[in-house]
């Protein structure tokens, strides 16, 4: 069985949690450490997960995307292996240019933490299955989607935009929570699937993320 | 003399404690020794006006692995499962600088968890504000929230729940308390601040060391006059990035056994770690105090000694395990600086640039600080009643008051569910998360500042036995339980009385629930300009069930349910809220209390019981709205002493008829009673003959804060 890797910077606090959601679905994490490179070809998959990598400093995801690991996170993105950022590290796909648009702070200026209904636009190697609406917790001060008008209308019309809100909790322009590559193989997602992996924890549709991984 | 007169004024010591201070050492104290006494024997780190009753609180339990003394409770929870928690104040910093006073509190409390080997998996926090239209307090509220949630969220751990309170008592004092709780798991050492060991290195790790919170400790332990602005730099600034690779850090080398002790620099920072550290262990150190590491060369020997630079610990190892340490530190970005070493002692010596520049046995600062036993009386109730007069409410007022308003724009800022634990959140009455034996773990915090202001002994007990009710209406046994005391002046006759008839009656409390309070700390001289605050025992219970499901919604969930009410009626009282009289009529019978919160818990297993909810402030009218949700509501017949007194102690239920037999056996064997009062509806709530529409009630309920708090909305 391939090992899903799982990247860790300084500061990353979601990262045992993706762990657990990830052997959940009865699958192999392994950590990969923000100053090490990788072979892309020893994993299957990769997730960049949520926290606080760097305290936010400069910017969200500014310092964790100049980290050598995100060199080959790059070459496997490239590939086309798999890749999920997960709300910091959507943040982090953005600032490393392996996702359009940029996260900018919230309408309200505030944190936001409640759960949300979203609408999957379009078909990715994130959920194949899915087409339903999910339901999934956010908790984010920076999750405003923002991208220039007419990067937006391209991201539509190529079907990059992978998930809407049914209900913007953040003011994200159209409503976005989540985009994806033209490849559709790296994508970014401002909600926690890993946080809503059974019943217990309010919801189990981050399930359907989650086993997009066995293919 | 007015050399000596303005020295003891800078450190905050009396003329007595003076006295004290010649007579252990033999003469006259020197140097950088006015800056230990003052430190150490403050009222924050030496509990000198609450010792004598503090040890009311001990009792053993074959659950407590460490008790008071150590830097956070710890009890033994079975499978290999084991928790520390505590709560702490952070109040006068918090009304200087709401931001970094509530973000240090909340980073100083995660400190006390993970220094014993716990990896923090909850924070709660309790806090207490003036009127919103008193100066100030919306930006208090404001920078007090963002402050708990931007440390919080950025160092990984959840705020599963909280109480807030508003009164005028607290306008010029506001309660900011932090309460932690960390999990071990099977194989994960609990490690202490006992340093021992002849040669071994004393370590200092984590943050540099500036000027920022020096006299801290001092300064907390005095009331505030009006220039409190003034006292802005004594105020520590938090960095939680720094806190997250302190905790990785700090767990992983207790867990690979590479330290011997270790304990973090709180309050009186490097002073009252290396000295704590050295007197419970029976040991000496010596320690160069040039090689702190510093933020700027200026900063002299006794700053460093006060300094309370945040996310610093203070750490034991053996000489040849030093490089290990040091090892995963650099793995986390954090630097690991040799201070000096463990010898026989007694003495702890200071050194500065070679030079010795303090020697004393820390027994003498830690075992000889003064202890009071302030004046008190005993208690006396004094709004006792014999027949309750209070009109009724307006339900709308209530949920749109600022004491009934919904609290979301608060926990809404926080991440609840980083962790991944959380089965129920800061929306339900009880949080709970999911250990990973599986088991439910609750958390809920105690202390109704409306009661406490009708009576300090009525009060005290509600502060052990409402939490309790409210863990055991969702089936959790309470287990331990920690405090902050939050009180006035100690010096005045009034105050003291209302703090040991509230210790007293919480003691009692924590035996007959057999759940030991394990930590805490008081907090006193909450006062301003000679106005004290609401006496405020702060509690925080913890509980444990066998699984996370079927745990009864605090709200209504099928239409149709017959609504029960089970009732211990000992207590009869009207609060002051919304300008009404406070008033109470009869007793607290502990034993009593106990037996029915047993029973409620016992009963509540029955998983077709649907909701549960402790009958709390204002009355039923308020506990029935608030179990209403956007569809279901409910019809109420007439209530026997109506809906808008509190009795202590009732529990609203709800499920299908077949409970009801169930249920009134488990009352009747515990002296209480159980009776039908009405049925979940859809679209209103009708309270005897008044009805309203549910869209009425949540909007006063989901508006209330906006319309008190308009420039935060």
């Amino acid at each position: 069985m391939k090992k899903i890797g799982v990247l860790r910077f300084l500061g990353t606090n979601c990262d045992r949690d993706v762990w657990q959601a990830v052997e959940d679905v009865g699958l192999k994490p392994e950590w990969l450490w923000y100053e090490d490179q990788f072979q892309v070809a020893d994993y299957s998959a990769y997730v960049v997960p949520g926290g606080f990598s760097y305290g936010d400093y400069l910017r969200c995801g500014a310092l964790a995307a100049k980290a050598p690991v995100m060199k080959s996170l790059g070459e496997a993105a490239a590939k086309g292996y798999p890749v999920l950022g997960i709300c910091n590290g959507f943040q982090i796909l953005c600032e490393t240019k392996l996702l359009p648009g940029a996260l900018v702070r919230n309408e309200k200026r505030k944190f936001v933490d409640r759960w949300v209904s979203l609408n999957p636009q379009t078909q990715t190697k994130w959920n194949a299955k899915a087409r339903a609406v999910i339901k999934l917790p956010v908790a984010h001060g920076e999750g405003r989607y923002y991208a220039e008008t007419e990067e937006l209308k391209a991201l539509w019309d190529q079907e990059q935009v992978w998930m809407t809100y049914v209900e913007n909790p953040n003011g994200a322009l159209e409503d976005i929570a989540g985009v994806c590559n033209k490849q559709k193989n790296v994508c970014g997602l401002m909600p926690h699937p890993e946080r809503a992996m059974a019943d217990w924890m309010g919801g189990a549709d981050g399930r359907v993320i989650m086993e997009s991984l066995l293919g | 003399m007015d050399n000596l007169a303005d020295k003891l004024k800078k450190y905050r010591l009396s003329k007595d404690e003076y006295a004290r201070i010649e007579s252990v050492l033999g003469r006259a104290p020197q140097g950088v020794e006015w800056a230990l006494f003052s430190a150490l024997w403050s009222e924050h780190c030496s509990y000198k006006s609450s010792r004598v009753h503090l040890k009311k609180f001990a009792f053993n339990s074959p659950r407590v692995l460490q008790a008071m003394g150590e830097n956070a409770g710890v009890i033994d929870i079975g499978h290999g499962e084991k928790v520390a928690f505590k709560m702490e104040s952070h109040n006068h910093p918090s009304f200087i600088e709401p931001y970094q006073g509530a973000a240090t509190g909340v980073g100083g409390i995660l400190r006390d968890i993970f220094t014993m080997g716990a990896r923090p998996i909850a924070l709660a926090n309790f806090l207490c504000f003036g009127r919103p239209e008193a100066p100030r307090m919306p930006q208090l509220v404001e920078g007090v929230v963002a402050g708990i949630s931007g440390y919080g969220n950025c160092v990984g751990v959840p705020t599963i729940t909280g109480q807030t309170e508003f009164h005028d008592s607290y306008n010029n004092n506001i309660l900011v308390n932090a309460l932690a709780v960390g999990l071990f798991c099977e194989g994960d050492p609990v490690v202490t601040s006992v340093a021992k060991g002849n040669g071994n290195y004393v370590v200092y790790v984590g943050a540099k060391t500036g000027r920022d919170g020096v006299h801290g400790a001092s300064m907390a332990s005095e009331s505030f006059a009006s220039d409190s602005e003034s006292k802005r730099p004594t105020v520590q600034i938090g960095d939680p990035f720094f806190e997250k690779l302190l905790i990785e850090s700090c767990l992983d080398v207790m867990k690979q056994d590479l330290v011997v002790a270790i304990q973090d620099m709180g309050a009186a920072g490097l002073t009252s770690s290396s000295f704590e550290m050295a007197a419970k262990g029976g040991v000496g150190f010596k320690i160069h105090l040039d090689r702190v590491p510093l933020r700027d060369t200026s900063v002299g020997p006794e700053e460093i000694l006060l300094s309370e630079s945040q996310e610093r610990m203070l750490l034991i190892c053996e000489p040849a395990k030093f490089e290990a340490v040091k090892k995963v530190f650099h793995h986390w970005g954090l630097d690991a600086s040799v201070l000096g070493e463990v010898y026989d002692g007694p003495e702890v010596e200071l050194y500065w640039k070679g030079d010795l520049i303090c020697k004393m046995d820390p027994k003498i600062l830690t075992d000889n600080a003064p202890v009071y036993n302030r004046p008190y009386q005993k208690w006396a109730p004094k709004k006792q009643t014999a027949e309750l007069k209070a009109k009724d409410l307006n339900l709308i007022d209530v949920l749109s008051s600022v004491e009934g308003t919904s609290r979301r724009w608060i926990y809404q800022q926080y991440d609840q569910r980083v962790g991944a634990k959380t089965a129920r959140d800061c929306d339900d009455s009880v949080s709970v998360q999911r250990l990973p034996s599986g088991r439910g773990f609750g958390l809920v915090l105690g202390c109704r500042p409306h009661v406490m202001r009708v009576d300090a002994q009525v009060g005290g007990y509600d502060s052990g036995f409402y939490p309790a009710l409210e863990l055991a209406a969702k089936g959790f046994r309470p287990l331990a339980m920690t405090d902050c005391l939050n009180f006035g002046n100690p010096e005045k006759e009034e105050i003291m009385s209302e703090f040991v008839a509230a210790v007293e009656a919480l003691a009692e409390t924590a035996k007959i629930l057999d759940s030991p309070v394990i930590s805490g700390n008081v907090s006193f001289y909450n006062e301003t300009l000679n106005q004290n605050i609401t006496s405020t025992p702060s509690t925080g219970l913890v509980g444990l069930r066998e699984s996370v499901e079927n745990i009864p919604r605090s709200h209504f969930t099928h239409k149709g349910d017959a609504i029960y009410l089970w009732r211990l009626p000992q207590v009869e009282l009207v609060g002051d809220q919304l300008g009404r009289t406070p008033q109470f009529k009869g007793a607290i019978d502990a034993q009593k209390a106990a037996r029915f919160v047993d029973a409620v818990r016992v009963a509540v297993q029955n998983p077709s019981i649907n909701s549960s909810r402790v009958n709390g402030k204002f009355g039923l009218g308020y506990t029935l709205a608030r179990m209403c949700t956007e569809t279901l509501g409910a019809a109420v017949d007439a209530v026997a002493g109506g809906f808008w007194t509190e009795r202590l102690y009732e529990v609203v239920l709800a499920g299908p008829e077949s409970v009801m037999e169930p249920l009134q056996k488990a009352a009747s064997t515990c002296g209480s009673e159980l009776v039908k009062i009405g049925t979940v509806t859809e679209g209103t709530l009708q309270l005897g003959p008044q009805k309203h529409s549910l869209n009425e009630l949540n909007k006063a309920y989901n508006t209330g804060w906006s319309q008190n708090f308009a420039q935060l909305a």
